[in-house]
């Protein structure tokens, strides 16, 4: 029942350090991972959104550089045309042979106009030189015509026109005299669309043109040709290069999962789309991210495996205090239980021991009256001295008594101090002799002579060494003579002392000896021992860091073996050669 | 030693006056008192063989008065009677000079036997000092005037 109630305690108590390790763990690694992960998620949002913008910059860069390189070729290409109408007059032109000379000069260097010709004011197509037989064509209701007409320069968006290819004009008006007239040039398509397309970004960066209603004026490189309509959700003109980061497809923008710069060339009014596909315009920092996060990931792991080991650790020296403390208590316990027992034991045994004295007195008071007064009366001689004799052996019993409550309550200051062990063994047995020669024993000691001074308790021991030794002394009861044999040991590998009180008495059984240390037992008879006094040797040994063992024979005797450590003060080596060597 | 002169010196009244009985009984002449101060100035008074001395009194204890006995420098033995059972208080006041002990209560003839022993080493110190004085005399027979000068003085 016992036992099993301890049982469920240290069950409880381990249940109780399982859940100092949990919580301890926790705190721990809340308090590391949390502020880890604070400052690894902030980094990272810091550094996300540095390189993001670093990268969309960049492509915003891109965007604008190529726009301006489009821009300048259209606006070269203007600019030659307008050059033509100032330094050569219409009548120039028209001569035959000028023109095709005018062409030929102008295609130098890069091919980039296909072909070149005259218009007068009504739309007659005056001169033509060119692959195309359009010498004949009237462009009187073209639109660009009329568009040219009112604002002297026109670039017009892809067209297939009379020729059923895709191409695009470049046209300047001339007021030559009261007459206007036109220059008009075609731009090589496939120039201009090598310069436009030309541009490669990454695997799956692509760059086009659409006009305002959003029909592709060069090809993309993925899905779609030039002429044809585009996905591509038109917005207003603005003046800036706008850089816009896609997921999904929103608002049917025709783009999903794309980073998408747009700008306007203005003439012509044709919107640049550069895309790139985000994953990869991104990559570096999507790499840079889960590099981040794994090192993240490490640093949380590592912090939870160290401070499961520090935790772990900790609690096992929290669990070591605390039964060192429990341990502390239950002998403060049971030292304040002996302590007030054995104060209530010395007031009773001083209150009892005059009265008994008194009572010794006129005992023999009585027994000295009787001796010297003449009585006849055999019968009543015979009761009176029975009952002086049971008066006496009552009072010795009572005496017992009150001694061995007074041996027990006889726990003073205690204190470690040095103890010179042989000289203190001396005094006790000097101490004891008298009691020890009245029941015929004698003792004989062995003490040796290289024994070193203990820091131990003087007057613990003592209390140890008067309890052993008048056990010793009643062990022979009912034998005539014995002896008791005390004899010291210097255990010098085990740096302390070994001390023996053996007996010649009547031995301990093999039953009682693995209890004679509980509290409590006693073979003596009634009223002759407290079953305190070995309970109370062994926690004193015990307190002061030694041990104490029993080996007994019934009717051969007892002996008591005990070892003291030294703590603090060593002996000088004596002639110990073992030792120095 | 029949005819030895005891003071027995115990609180209580009724132990000491039945002891004082007891050993008038057996021969002795007996002096019984109640405390330390009481026992000091009898011994002041006259001369004892053997004080008997309680350890636990009220006013002046056992050793206090032992102590006492002591500075008066005197041949009397003390023997310790103590109620007290302290072993360590025994010891001590053995160390101060008491001839032995004995525990309360114990039989008439153990202290008898005590008393006995006690008187025997206080007259080994009479002879002894007696001895050494017919020697001084023997040797220079003017310092038979400087004999027993403490004892001038104490009285």
């Amino acid at each position: 029942m016992k036992s099993s109630k301890k049982k469920a305690d240290i069950e409880q108590k381990q249940e109780s350090y399982g859940y100092l390790f949990r919580k301890f763990t926790f705190l721990t690694v809340v308090c590391s991972v949390v502020p880890l992960l604070l400052v690894g998620w902030g980094l990272n949002a810091y550094y996300t959104y540095y390189s993001k913008s670093r990268t969309i910059g960049n492509f915003k860069n891109q965007v604008e550089n190529h726009r301006r390189f489009v821009e300048e070729f259209l606006k070269e290409q203007s600019s030659k045309l307008r050059l033509l109408t100032y330094t050569h007059s219409k009548a120039f032109l028209l001569a035959p042979g000028h023109l095709q000379v005018v062409f030929e000069n102008m295609n130098r260097e890069y091919q980039s106009i296909t072909d070149i010709g005259v218009i007068d004011h009504n739309g007659r197509h005056l001169a033509y030189v060119g692959p195309y037989p359009l010498l004949d064509k009237n462009y009187a209701d073209a639109e660009w015509f009329k568009e040219v007409m009112t604002k002297g320069l026109y670039i017009s968006d892809m067209f297939m026109g009379f020729r059923q290819e895709p191409h695009f004009i470049i046209a300047v008006s001339r007021l030559e005299g009261n007459e206007e007239w036109i220059l008009r040039a075609t731009v090589n398509t496939d120039v201009f669309r090598t310069l436009v397309e030309n541009v490669r970004i990454g695997e799956s960066g692509e760059v086009y043109l659409v006009n305002s209603q959003g029909i592709y004026q060069t090809s993309p490189r993925f899905g779609g040709k030039i002429m044809e309509s585009s996905p591509v959700k038109i917005e207003d003109f603005t003046e800036s290069v706008k850089v816009t980061i896609y997921n999904d497809n929103p608002n049917g923008s025709g783009f999903s999962n794309q980073i998408v710069g747009k700008a306007w060339l203005d003439p012509p009014g044709w919107l640049l789309v550069i895309k790139q596909d985000y994953s990869e315009a991104f990559a570096e920092i999507n790499h840079s991210r889960r590099t981040n996060l794994i090192f993240l990931f490490i640093c949380a792991i590592s912090i939870l495996i160290i401070s499961l080991f520090i935790t772990r650790y900790m609690v096992g020296i929290i669990r070591h205090r605390d039964e060192r403390a429990n341990q502390l208590n239950a002998q403060l316990l049971q030292t304040g239980k002996l302590a007030s027992i054995g104060e209530l034991a010395a007031g009773v045994a001083h209150e009892i021991n005059n009265p008994l004295a008194i009572i010794s007195t006129e005992r023999q008071i009585l027994i000295d009256q009787f001796q010297n007064s003449h009585i006849d009366d055999e019968a009543f001689k015979d009761q009176f001295s029975t009952s002086m004799d049971q008066i006496a052996i009552q009072s010795k019993r009572c005496k017992r008594i009150t001694q061995n409550l007074l041996r027990f309550s006889r726990r003073t200051h205690s204190m470690i101090e040095d103890v010179d062990l042989n000289q203190f063994i001396f005094e006790v047995v000097d101490l004891m002799e008298r009691e020890a020669k009245s029941s015929g024993v004698k003792f004989i000691t062995d003490l040796d002579d290289r024994l070193p001074t203990l820091r131990s308790d003087a007057s613990q021991l003592q209390q140890v060494f008067l309890n052993l030794i008048t056990n010793a002394i009643d062990a022979h009861e009912g034998k005539p003579y014995g002896s008791i044999r005390i004899s010291t040991t210097y255990e010098e590998d085990q740096t302390g002392v070994t001390i023996k009180v053996a007996d010649t008495g009547s031995g301990i059984s093999d039953e009682d000896l693995n209890r004679i240390f509980d509290p409590f037992f006693t073979k003596k008879p009634v009223g002759k021992g407290t079953g305190l006094g070995l309970s109370i040797c062994h926690t004193i040994i015990q307190n002061l860091g030694g041990k104490i063992t029993v080996n007994s024979k019934k009717n051969e005797g007892t002996e008591f073996a005990i070892f003291l450590p030294l703590i603090t003060s060593l002996p000088e080596p004596e002639d110990n050669g073992e030792e120095t060597a | 030693m029949i005819g030895s002169k005891i003071l027995f010196v115990d609180d209580e009244v009724v132990f000491a006056s039945n002891m004082a009985k007891l050993l008038e009984s057996r021969g002795y002449w007996v002096k019984a008192v109640n405390t330390g101060d009481s026992a000091i100035q009898e011994l002041e008074k006259q001369d004892f063989d053997v004080v008997v001395l309680d350890l636990k009194m009220p006013g002046m204890d056992g050793i206090t008065t032992l102590k006492e006995i002591k500075k008066l420098d005197l041949f009397t033995q003390t023997l310790i009677l103590t109620g007290h059972g302290s072993i360590d208080t025994a010891l001590e006041a053995i160390k101060l000079g008491a001839y032995d002990y004995l525990t309360k209560p114990c039989e008439i003839e153990d202290l008898v036997e005590k008393i006995e022993g006690a008187w025997g080493k206080k007259d080994e110190h009479v002879k002894k000092e007696l001895n050494e004085n017919i020697q001084k005399i023997v040797e220079s027979p003017a310092s038979v005037f400087n004999l027993y000068p403490k004892r001038e003085k104490n009285k």
